[in-house]
């Protein structure tokens, strides 16, 4: 079972080599192999996320959810893909089309190429960088572009505000969340993600970084324009934001990389906080997709129970409070791991 | 505590998480309706006397009743018709009737895939010879 995955591709690789395919072809189609599982792994997350969400704001609510297309609701999203793919593509006429239909490209890529670096299992991380962390860093934060291109490229003045927003929340947030990260960093000596989980055989990094783990997990959740930081896309003020203007599947796309995003960053929270995929009794990847699944609980309870935020205090939290948090933790994480040098 | 209100709310939120849904099923659990509920409309052909004071009654002219004389001389109900579509349920009509001959009934499910289909024919007399009498459309 703990090798289930492994084995299979390394099955595919010797029956692609069996054919009689060269070196090079047989590791370029193991490669075409590992990004349509990891696309079919993010796109069915997704495809069931958006109905776990649904369902757990039911019943935070009160309410049942839906519950009408499929057993218990179960097959409401994959009818809302299908409504949204039969859908109109609708571009404005006075949008900058190129940009316009750039932007949804944009914003899907670097949500997707975040996986190459999330161990979902043991052994299994798709290229084990030396600069993992910073790699999923560099990446996310491009995200950041593509919402600015939409905004802009939508000629709305509520597509180009929720842009603006985005991109100073963003950029502000990624701030806090970096030096957050920097105190896990700093106990593992290490940016490579398998160290950083080898590190954490004895004591999770929440234990030891509790503070940075309350630090990482708000300001992903800024990072992510989720409730209550959902500021880009308010509908009270700014209709959705930079996506105002997309309909169908163009739309879909901004709402697959979302949610993507949330996985993405659910993923590395477990990495670093709560000893990536390893646990005891079940394999390693039964407990990579356990803890990923509780940390995307918390962000939707957070994201259900608390209201958004005013705009000013969403830079005033994130300056004036969430920055000297992180400063202070990353100095008393340095003055621990010198007391902790002195005495052993 | 710094943050205090923000744990407590998010306990509020777990708690109905695990809780029982409060929202009434609707089509699997039907709605408790009081007996005084403006739903639908149910003619008592046998009381009415096609006096037509409902029509005349009605603020949006929704009813529409045809009578005719019949052989004992009196007058009969040949159609009885309310359009739905523009009624508003204030129940005038149910008020005034003298007979109590039309009333409301629970049944609140009215919507329909034409127009002509909001018409509700509440009575429409089947013998042939009440056709040939003279008869007279009341409209409100």
């Amino acid at each position: 079972m703990e090798r289930l995955f492994l084995n299979l591709g390394e099955g595919i690789q010797q029956w692609l080599a069996s054919l009689g395919l060269g070196a090079t072809a047989v590791s370029l189609i193991m490669v075409a192999i590992k990004v349509a599982a990891i696309l079919g792994f993010v796109l069915l997350n997704v495809l069931y996320l958006v109905y776990l969400e649904r369902k757990i704001s039911a019943y935070i609510q009160q309410r049942l959810g839906p519950n009408r297309v499929g057993p218990r609701g179960l097959l409401q999203t994959t009818m809302d893909v299908i409504k949204l793919i039969s859908k109109e593509d609708i571009i404005p006429q006075a949008a900058d089309r190129k940009v316009f239909r750039l932007a949804a490209i944009v914003v899907f890529i670097p949500a997707v190429m975040l996986y190459a670096v999330i161990p979902f299992g043991k052994d299994m991380i798709a290229i084990d960088l030396n600069i993992g962390v910073f790699y999923f860093i560099a990446v996310s934060s491009t995200t950041t572009i593509a919402f600015l291109m939409a905004g802009w490229g939508s000629n709305n003045k509520y597509s180009l505000l929720g842009g603006m927003r985005t991109v100073a929340q963003m950029v502000s947030y990624e701030i806090p969340l970096v030096f957050s990260i920097l105190g896990v960093i700093m106990l593992t000596g290490s940016l490579k993600m398998s160290d950083i989980i080898a590190a954490q055989k004895d004591v999770w990094f929440i234990v030891l970084q509790p503070i940075a783990f309350l630090i990482f997990f708000i300001a992903g959740t800024a990072e992510l324009n989720r409730a209550p930081f959902d500021l880009p896309e308010g509908e009270q003020e700014l209709i959705a934001g930079a996506t105002t203007e997309y309909s169908g599947m163009r739309w879909a796309i901004f709402f697959l990389a979302e949610y993507s995003n949330l996985v993405a960053m659910s993923a590395l929270a477990v990495t670093l906080f709560l000893g990536g995929p390893s646990g005891p009794w079940a394999p390693s990847w039964i407990w990579f997709v356990i803890k990923v699944y509780i940390m995307i609980y918390l962000f939707m309870w957070v994201r259900w129970t608390f209201p958004r935020i005013r705009v000013d205090h969403l830079m005033h939290t994130n300056w004036k409070f969430l920055l000297p948090l992180s400063l202070a933790n990353i100095l008393v994480t340095g003055i621990g791991i010198k007391i902790f040098e002195w005495f052993s | 505590m710094y943050g205090k209100g923000l744990i407590k709310g998010l306990g509020i939120t777990f708690k109905h998480f695990f809780g029982k849904a409060i929202t009434e099923q609707y089509p699997e659990q039907m709605p408790n309706l009081s007996d005084m509920f403006h739903g639908s409309f149910a003619l008592d052909a046998e009381k009415c006397i096609a006096c037509g004071i409902c029509a005349k009654t009605c603020p949006n002219n929704v009813i529409k009743i045809a009578s005719s004389k019949g052989e004992d001389k009196k007058r009969r109900l040949d159609d009885y018709q309310m359009n739905i579509g523009l009624c508003l349920f204030c129940g005038l009509c149910v008020e005034s009737c003298p007979t109590d001959a039309i009333n409301f009934t629970q049944d609140f499910e009215l919507a329909c895939f034409t127009r002509e289909d909001t018409v509700l024919k509440l009575y429409q007399r089947t013998e042939d010879e009440s056709a040939s009498q003279s008869g007279e459309v009341m409209e409100g």
